[in-house]
C-alpha cells in the first residue's frame, strides 16, 4: 500500500490565524472572564444610587463618565490579564509543541492569539456598551417625563426636550469608545510582547501595569528629550529620553477625559492610527523576539 | 532510490548553561537515516538527546550543527511538517476542548475545513475508539483517552510520517495493544513511524529499526532483528513432544558440534495471560 | 540576553524616534482642540491625594473629578461650604472644560451659601453677614470668570455671570456686557441680546443705545412684542423724549381668544 501523497503547503493562511483566534477566544470565554460584567452592571446601580440627588445634567454626566471609566479598566485590565496568561499557559502546558509541530508558522501561532484577544475585547465593549445605551435611555426617558409634567406643551417644552436629548448622547461618545478600543489594544500588543521574553505572566502583568501608567507620563518625558537648553541634566535626559522612546503614549488616547469637548474627525483618525501603528509594531517586534525563542 | 524520510546528518544541539561559560551537549554528531515506511525505534535512558532530537526533527528547536529533514524538506522550515503528525508524551492538548473540537482545531491548522474536517474527524474517532467521548472536555479524559485522541489529532492530515513519544506510557495493557496495533495499520498503509518508548518489549514487537542513543551519542544503529539476534544460537520451539523425542534431539545434537544451551518450557507473555483473564479478546485492527 | 532581544531593543527604540514627531504632531493638533490642559501638578497631588493623583494621571480624570462632585453634595447635607469649596476647587482643576462644573460650583456660591451666610443665626452683627454674603457672591463670580476663561464659547456661563451681576450685584452695565458677549456666542438663547438690551436700559448715559436696540426687536415683528421688552421700549420713550410720531406702541397686546 502506498503511503499518503506530500501535501503541499501555504505559506501564509488566514484560517490558520482564525482557527487560533476563535480557539484563544473559545479559551478566555470558557475561563468566565466575562462574569466581570456583572459588575459594570453593579456599577449603572451604585452610580445611580450616588446621584439620586443631582440634576439631570449632573447625573447624565456622572453616569458618563463612570461608565466610560469602567469601560476603560475593563478592558485595560482584561487585555493585559488574559493576554499575560496566553503564551506562558501554552508553554507550561506544552500545547504550544503539539501546535507547532503542525505546519504552523511561529507569526500566524502570534497573530491568531492577539486576534483572539483583540475579539474578547471587541465583545466586552460592545456589551458594556449595550448596558451603558439602555441606561442612558432609561435616564433620558425619565428626564423627558419630568420635563413633560414641568412645562405646557409648546415651543418651551420642544426645546427642553431638545437639550435633555442633546446632554444624554453626545456625538463626542462614539470617537471616544473608539479610542477605548484602541486603547486596550495596544496594551494586549505591549502585553504580549512583553511575554514573549518574560520568565512568568506575573512580570508581564507587573511590567504591563507600569508601561500603562508611565505611558500617561511619557509626553512629559518627551517634552523633557526636546529641550536643548544647557543646565538639563544629562543623566535625566537619557533615562526620560528611554522612556519616551520605549514607552507608547498612552495620554494620547484618553480623549474622553474631556467629554465636553468635541473630537474633531482628522485628530480621531490620526489617533487610532498611532494605535494600529503602536499595536503593529509591537506585535511585530514580538514576533522577532518569539521566532528564536526555544521551545 | 526513495527519499529518506527523515534524514539526520552530524545533527549536534547544545545547551548553554546561564552565568557559565560551558554548554550542555544533548546531542553530538548524530547521524542516522529512516527510510520510508519504516517504523523506527529511537532508545535511549533519561537524558540521553532522544527528545531534543525529535524536537529537531520537528523544528521546534534549532540544531547547533548538521541538518535533519523530512521528505527531503529541511526540518526548520514550517512546510516540512505538512507530512508529519506528533503525538507527544503526556498528551499536551487544551483541556477546555471537546474531542471533536480538538479534532476540528488541529484539523483547521493542517488547511482542513467543513465537510471534508468533519468526515476525518468522524473517521479517526471511530478509529481510536472515542466517538461515544466526542463531545466530553478532554480534562475529563483518562489517560488512555488523551493518548487515543492524540494519535487521532497526529493523523487528521493523513501525514507520510508520525512521531510517537512514549505512546503506551500509562497506559492499560487493553489500550497498550489497541495503540500497537494502530500502528502496525499505520505501517501497513505505508505511514512511516518514528517511536520512542521505554517499554522495550513493545519496541521489539514493533519496530523494525532503532537507533540506541547513550549521552547525546548514537551508541548502536541498526536493523532489530540483526542486533538482537544471538547469531550462533537457534530456538526451536515443539509442541506435543515426548520425552523420548526429546532425548532424541539431545543426542544428535550431542553428536554435533552444537550443544543445548537450555531446555525450557515457553511461557505466554504476562500481557497476554492478563488479556486472557481479565477478558479483553485480541484484536487485530481489521477485525473491526 | 540573546542576539534577537538586543536586536527586538533596537527596533523599538528606532521605532521610537520614529513616532516622535508623528506624537508631537498629534498632541499639537490635540492641545489646539483643547485637550491635555491640565496640568497635574503638585497642588493637585496635594488636593486629590496619591491614589487620586495616580488614577487622574491614568486617564480616569473624569472620574476622579466626578468622585470629589458626588462628596461635595455629600458636604452639602452638612452645610459644610468651605469644605464644598474645597470640593469644587479640585472638581474645577480636574474637569476645566466641563461648564456644569463651573455653573453649579458658581451657583452653590453666589445663591446656597450666600443666603446661609446671611441668614446665618450664629453671627450677631448683620452687618458682617452682609460682608460674607458678599464674600461668597465674589466667589460664584470668580468661578464663572475662570470658567468663562477655560470656556470662552460657553453661552451658559455667560448667562449665568450675567444674571450675577444683574441680580445680586445690580452692575447692569457689567451684566450688559457680560450678556452681549454670550449673545454673540453660536450657542446663545435667543433672549440673551434682549437682556443685554433691557440692562443696557438700566445704565445712565446708554438710554439711547438700549432704545435703538430695542426698537430694532421691536420691528422684527409681533413674535417680539414680549411685555418686558414692551415695558422697558415704553420707559425709554418717555426718558428720551421720544417725539410722539415716533414713538411705537407699547401696550401689551390683546389676549388672543
Amino acid at each position: 500500500m502506498t503511503a499518503p501523497a506530500a501535501t503541499p503547503h501555504k505559506s501564509f493562511s488566514l484560517a490558520r490565524v482564525y482557527a487560533i483566534g476563535s480557539n484563544t477566544l473559545l479559551e478566555l470565554v470558557r475561563l468566565k472572564v466575562f462574569y466581570f460584567l456583572l459588575l459594570f452592571a453593579l456599577l449603572g446601580i451604585g452610580v445611580s444610587f450616588f446621584t439620586s440627588k443631582m440634576t439631570f445634567q449632573e447625573q447624565s454626566q456622572v453616569l458618563k463618565h463612570a461608565a466610560l471609566g469602567m469601560m476603560s479598566i475593563f478592558t485595560w485590565l482584561l487585555a493585559v490579564l488574559a493576554t499575560a496568561m496566553l503564551l506562558p499557559k501554552d508553554i507550561e502546558e506544552r500545547t504550544l509543541y503539539t501546535i507547532l509541530a503542525k505546519p504552523v508558522p511561529r507569526l500566524e501561532y502570534l497573530l491568531g492569539k492577539l486576534t483572539g484577544v483583540l475579539a474578547l475585547l471587541a465583545i466586552a465593549l460592545v456589551v458594556m456598551v449595550a448596558m451603558f445605551t439602555l441606561v442612558l435611555y432609561a435616564q433620558q426617558q425619565s428626564a423627558l417625563a419630568a420635563v413633560a409634567s414641568q412645562l405646557a406643551p409648546g415651543p418651551d417644552l420642544e426645546a427642553a426636550r431638545q437639550q435633555v436629548r442633546a446632554d444624554t448622547f453626545t456625538a463626542n461618545l462614539v470617537p471616544g469608545i473608539a479610542l477605548i478600543y484602541v486603547k486596550a489594544a495596544v496594551c494586549a500588543a505591549v502585553t504580549l510582547l512583553l511575554s514573549t521574553f518574560a520568565s512568568s505572566a506575573i512580570f508581564t502583568i507587573i511590567v504591563s501595569v507600569m508601561v500603562f501608567i508611565i505611558g500617561h507620563v511619557q509626553p512629559i518625558a518627551r517634552e523633557y528629550l526636546m529641550i536643548t537648553e544647557k543646565g538639563a541634566s544629562e543623566l535625566a535626559r537619557f533615562f526620560l529620553g528611554l522612556v519616551a522612546l520605549l514607552i507608547p503614549d498612552m495620554r494620547a488616547f484618553t480623549l474622553l477625559d474631556d467629554l465636553a469637548v468635541a473630537i474633531p474627525f482628522e485628530l480621531f483618525m490620526q489617533t487610532a492610527g498611532l494605535g494600529v501603528l503602536y499595536v503593529t509594531v509591537y506585535f511585530l517586534v514580538g514576533y522577532l523576539v518569539f521566532a528564536g525563542k526555544e521551545l | 532510490m526513495a527519499t529518506p524520510a527523515i534524514s539526520i546528518q552530524n545533527l549536534t544541539k547544545l545547551y548553554p548553561i546561564p552565568f557559565k561559560r560551558e554548554k550542555v551537549t544533548a546531542v553530538k554528531d548524530l547521524s542516522l537515516t529512516v527510510e520510508p515506511g519504516q517504523v523506527y525505534g529511537l532508545l535511549g535512558p533519561n537524558g540521553s538527546g532522544k527528545s531534543t532530537t525529535m524536537k529537531i526533527v520537528l523544528g521546534l528547536v534549532s540544531p547547533t550543527a548538521g541538518k535533519t529533514e523530512i521528505f527531503g524538506r529541511d526540518s526548520t522550515t514550517v512546510e516540512s511538517r505538512e507530512d508529519v503528525g506528533f503525538l507527544p508524551e503526556n498528551p499536551y492538548f487544551y483541556k477546555f476542548l471537546t474531542g471533536a473540537e480538538t479534532m476540528a482545531f488541529f484539523g483547521k491548522l493542517c488547511g482542513l475545513s467543513g465537510a471534508r474536517l468533519r468526515e476525518r474527524t468522524k473517521e479517526l474517532l471511530a478509529l481510536v475508539g472515542l466517538e461515544n467521548a466526542a463531545d466530553r472536555r478532554l480534562g475529563g479524559y483518562s489517560k488512555g483517552m488523551l493518548q487515543r485522541i492524540g494519535l487521532a489529532q497526529a493523523m487528521v492530515q493523513e501525514p507520510r510520517l508520525l512521531v510517537l513519544d512514549e505512546p503506551t506510557a500509562g497506559v492499560d495493557p487493553a489500550g497498550s495493544r489497541e495503540i500497537r496495533d494502530l500502528i502496525l495499520d499505520f505501517k501497513k498503509r505505508g505511514i512511516t513511524v518514528l517511536l520512542c518508548s521505554h517499554l522495550l518489549g513493545q519496541v521489539q514487537e514493533i519496530c523494525d529499526r532503532i537507533g540506541i542513543l547513550h549521552q547525546g551519542v548514537l551508541v548502536r544503529e541498526g536493523r532489530l532483528g540483526d542486533l538482537i539476534s544471538i547469531e550462533n544460537q537457534t530456538e526451536l520451539i515443539l509442541e506435543n513432544a515426548t520425552p523420548e523425542l526429546l532425548a532424541e534431539i539431545q543426542a544428535a545434537v550431542g553428536r554435533s558440534n552444537g550443544r543445548v544451551v537450555e531446555q525450557r518450557q515457553p511461557q505466554t507473555t504476562l500481557e497476554r495471560y492478563f488479556l486472557e483473564v481479565t477478558g479483553s479478546p485480541e484484536r487485530v485492527i481489521g477485525d473491526r | 540576553m540573546t542576539r534577537r532581544h538586543l536586536t527586538a531593543l533596537a527596533a523599538l527604540l528606532v521605532f521610537g524616534f520614529v513616532r516622535l514627531p508623528i506624537e508631537l504632531h498629534i498632541e499639537g493638533k490635540a492641545r489646539a482642540a483643547r485637550f491635555h490642559g491640565v496640568k497635574l501638578d503638585r497642588g493637585v497631588f496635594e488636593k486629590v491625594g496619591q491614589m487620586g493623583f495616580v488614577a487622574a494621571l491614568s486617564g480616569f480624570r473624569a472620574v476622579v473629578a466626578d468622585a470629589f462632585w458626588i462628596h461635595a453634595y455629600g458636604v452639602w447635607e452638612r452645610v459644610d461650604w468651605a469644605a464644598m469649596k474645597i470640593d469644587f476647587d479640585i472638581v474645577t482643576t480636574l474637569q476645566p472644560r466641563c461648564v456644569l462644573f463651573w455653573d453649579n460650583s458658581a451657583w452653590h456660591m453666589w445663591a446656597n451659601a450666600s443666603i446661609a451666610a446671611l441668614e446665618d443665626r450664629k453671627q450677631p452683627r448683620a452687618a458682617l453677614r452682609l460682608k460674607a454674603q458678599r464674600e461668597y457672591w465674589r466667589l460664584g463670580e470668580d468661578y464663572l470668570l475662570r470658567g468663562i476663561a477655560n470656556n470662552p464659547d460657553s453661552a451658559k456661563l455667560h448667562t449665568s455671570l450675567g444674571s450675577l451681576y444683574r441680580d445680586r450685584f445690580q452692575d447692569h452695565a457689567k451684566a450688559a456686557e457680560v450678556y452681549a458677549r454670550g449673545a454673540a456666542l453660536p450657542d446663545a438663547p435667543v433672549y440673551l441680546h434682549r437682556f443685554a438690551a433691557y440692562e443696557l436700559a438700566k445704565c445712565p448715559g446708554r438710554e439711547r443705545e438700549a432704545y435703538e436696540k430695542l426698537l430694532a426687536f421691536y420691528r422684527k415683528g409681533e413674535d417680539e412684542h414680549l411685555p418686558t421688552l414692551l415695558k422697558h421700549l415704553g420707559e425709554l420713550q418717555e426718558k428720551l423724549n421720544v417725539p410722539a410720531d415716533q414713538k411705537v406702541n407699547t401696550s401689551p397686546p390683546p389676549a388672543k381668544p
